[in-house]
């Protein structure tokens, strides 16, 4: 369980402090939605390292992750753009995510493209991918590192409405099927309604819990591809 | 270049039976190795300068920023002085070695001296365009680089390197040109004809011998060099400016990393900084006062400051003029046709300019002395305005592409729009073009070495002349007040401006 608790930060010069409480289960997706400028990408950076917290606590299963640097922290994260390196190959951009030492490189990096749908990919030059595609790549080399918690920053803002829905069941799947614990911060209502196990809103530096609503059998037709809640959380 | 063509198809040019006749591949190999070793060493320490300044957090580190920032307008001739300052047998180092019964019997003098002077000027320089390069790295790059936990050299090749490489060929194609045409360092560090550029003998066969044809054909293989080398380079990547920076994020290097880091600012530090604070320390004292006292000294000053103001207002009206001009123009075709007159004059260098100059006004048989105010203004403004093009045309190019449609359709245009939307906005970057057009000026020798006289001279040439009759007293008084009124303009401009911009908007 990663465990968010109390987690303050006051950005220096302003007088509001942002505090943040929540948790998220394995194989969950909690997503944050707010306006611009709410404090959603403080609690990615805060999670992921970027920041330093004034105060309050993070923990994944017990473990204390504030002592840790960014690059140590068990986290995969993802933001709306400029998530590849656009002068390499896709191949190179995913190489990245490897060690020297974890051998088998090509296959492995072959074998993560496979599973976003973009086997064939590796020698074409990241900047003549589409935005969806990027995403994916990006996704491929989340897979690579293999670490349990997957941090998403408005990641399909840019993407048109047909791919980010691709996007958010590509994501879904993932989530499901290597149990991470997935936060996405959005200001996209889609990605609420498709994609969130909870749902928080940020306002005035608090998180409010809200109520997930079922509003339109359309909207949710992604509801087969997950399995029920309760079921989901009988697992853990 | 009108006056260099005139003379050509001239006969009458005066020929000194005394003057030997140039030994043209002679200079033209030393200009070359000279100016390609300058480039070589300058990109190096540019690079590195840059990335240490990109990872280092410190203290005061805004301020070692902008001192790196003045090598572009620091006077030359101040910086060889002050290398000798501190690197002479009776500077600094000597004096310090002295303590412990040591000494260094080495000179300053020679191919070694105008390398060591010009790569700490030109790596400064270097370093400021690349760090600004840097600095436009998009922060969640960086995050991501982070969160993949890149290794220092792993992070230099996959994040900084890009950005860094497309800067590479202009930036070293403007250090070349800067190195092969430098003037003061070569004339003052230079220690004999052997190590004599085409620039130092144009100089001295106009002053010293006054053989115009044989400065003439110097001039002439040193603007077709300019142009077969540095030319290439230009056109093909045109534009060092970088676009904006953005919100700056910091992601510290580990330990090694950042220990190399530190001994490179250091050394870069001591290199840059300190022949600058020998000219202070050495300047600002008790002699001091008989300069302020001297007639000639405030006239000096009240020509070099009037100058450098008309220069700096010439600079901006024709920048703005060439740049608005430029914008109204949809066509990449004509833009370009009207950006390169102003980037023709990097490739003329100070000194054939002026010769260009004195040429001229010769055929119009107007005396040197009368024309040389107007001369110098002029051609100190057309030095400056390849600079002032390249911070002005990317601000103005991202104003047109922001606003350009809401101006247009509220009819803002001409005084109206510049007043309205230019000015506001652009407020910092009309104060560097004029800092620019002023410290250029202010510092020029090249110019004036070929029109200054007892009667009309400016800082830099009287400071040239206490030199050549060994007033050293006299020169590093100069010099002082010369790098203080060079730091002070560049550093207060910019910020005043913008100041004066946001009251106005």
């Amino acid at each position: 369980m990663l465990k968010v608790e109390q987690l303050t930060f006051t950005q220096p010069g302003q007088s509001l402090s942002y505090v943040y409480d929540l948790e998220v289960a394995p194989g969950e997706i909690v997503v944050v939605t707010g306006v611009s400028g709410a404090g959603k990408s403080t609690l990615l950076d805060l999670i992921a390292g970027f920041l330093s917290p004034t105060d309050g606590s993070l923990s994944l299963n017990e473990t204390d992750l504030l002592p840790l640097p960014p690059e140590k922290r068990p986290l995969s994260i993802l933001f709306q753009e400029d998530n590849l390196f656009e002068h390499l190959s896709v191949a190179k951009n995913l190489a990245l995510a490897l060690t020297a030492n974890q051998g088998q490189e090509n296959e492995r990096i072959l074998e993560a493209l496979n599973e976003v749908g973009l086997g064939g990919y590796g020698p074409r030059r990241a900047s003549n991918l589409s935005g969806g595609q990027k995403q994916r790549v990006a996704l491929a080399r989340t897979l690579l590192r293999n670490r349990p918690v997957l941090l998403l920053d408005e990641p399909f803002a840019s993407l048109d409405e047909k791919t980010a829905r691709d996007m958010r069941a590509l994501v879904r799947c993932l989530t499901d099927t290597k149990q991470w614990h997935t936060l996405i911060v959005s200001h996209a209502k889609e990605d609420a309604r498709q994609l969130a196990d909870r749902l928080y809103s940020l306002c005035e530096g608090r998180l409010n819990p809200e109520v997930l609503q079922v509003q339109d059998p359309k909207i949710n037709r992604w509801t087969p591809m997950r399995p029920p809640r309760a079921t989901r959380q009988g697992h853990h | 270049m009108l006056g260099i063509f005139l003379a050509v198809s001239r006969v009458d040019i005066p020929v000194s039976s005394n003057s030997l006749q140039p030994d043209i591949t002679h200079l033209v190999r030393m200009s070359l190795i000279q100016a390609a070793l300058t480039t070589f060493l300058s990109l190096s320490v540019g690079i590195a300068l840059a990335w240490a300044l990109n990872r280092l957090r410190f203290f005061g580190r805004p301020l070692v920023v902008s001192l790196f920032a003045t090598a572009i307008v620091a006077p030359a001739i101040v910086v060889a002085l002050g290398m000798i300052a501190v690197w002479g047998r009776a500077g600094w180092i000597n004096q310090l070695l002295a303590i412990f019964s040591l000494g260094w019997n080495g000179s300053i003098f020679g191919l070694h001296g105008i390398l060591f002077a010009h790569t700490i000027l030109n790596g400064a320089f270097a370093a400021h365009i690349l760090l600004a390069r840097l600095q436009t790295i998009p922060a969640q790059k960086l995050k991501t680089g982070q969160s993949l936990a890149l290794s220092p050299l792993r992070r230099f090749l996959v994040l900084d390197w890009p950005v860094i490489s497309g800067a590479l060929p202009s930036l070293g194609a403007i250090i070349f040109l800067l190195a092969f045409t430098s003037f003061p360092i070569v004339l003052i560090l230079g220690g004999g004809p052997a190590n004599q550029t085409l620039e130092v003998a144009i100089y001295s066969y106009v002053r010293l011998s006054f053989d115009l044809r044989a400065a003439l054909s110097l001039a002439l293989v040193q603007l077709v060099f300019c142009l077969i080398i540095v030319l290439p380079a230009l056109l093909a990547t045109p534009s060092l400016a970088s676009s904006g920076t953005t919100r700056q994020f910091h992601w510290p290097d580990t330990k090694g990393a950042t220990i190399a880091q530190w001994a490179i600012l250091t050394l870069a530090l001591a290199g840059f900084g300190l022949p600058l604070l020998a000219v202070l320390v050495n300047g600002i004292g008790p002699g001091l006062f008989p300069v302020l006292t001297q007639n000639r000294f405030w006239q000096a000053t009240i020509t070099s400051l009037s100058i450098g103001a008309i220069s700096a207002f010439v600079t901006l009206v024709l920048a703005l003029g060439l740049t608005t001009s430029r914008n109204s123009f949809s066509s990449p075709l004509m833009r370009a046709a009207l950006a390169l007159p102003a980037f023709a004059y990097l490739v003329i260098p100070a000194l054939v300019l002026s010769l260009g100059f004195f040429l001229s006004v010769r055929a119009l048989q107007i005396a040197p002395s009368n024309a040389a105010p107007l001369v110098l203004v002029l051609a100190n403004a057309l030095l400056a305005l390849p600079f002032a093009i390249s911070v002005l045309a990317p601000a103005l190019d991202a104003i047109n592409k922001r606003y350009a449609k809401t101006a247009r359709s509220l009819g803002l245009s001409g005084f109206a729009r510049w007043r309205m939307l230019e000015w506001p906005l652009m407020g910092r970057e009309v104060g560097i073009v004029l800092a620019f057009g002023f410290c250029f000026s202010l510092g020029d020798l090249g110019v004036i070495a070929l029109f200054g006289t007892s009667e009309f001279s400016t800082l830099p040439w009287l400071m040239f002349r206490a030199l050549g009759a060994y007033r050293t007293n006299d020169a590093a008084a100069i010099a002082s007040v010369l790098l203080l009124l060079t730091l002070i303009v560049f550093w207060a401009l910019p910020p005043l401006m913008e100041k004066l911009s946001h009251a106005k908007s």
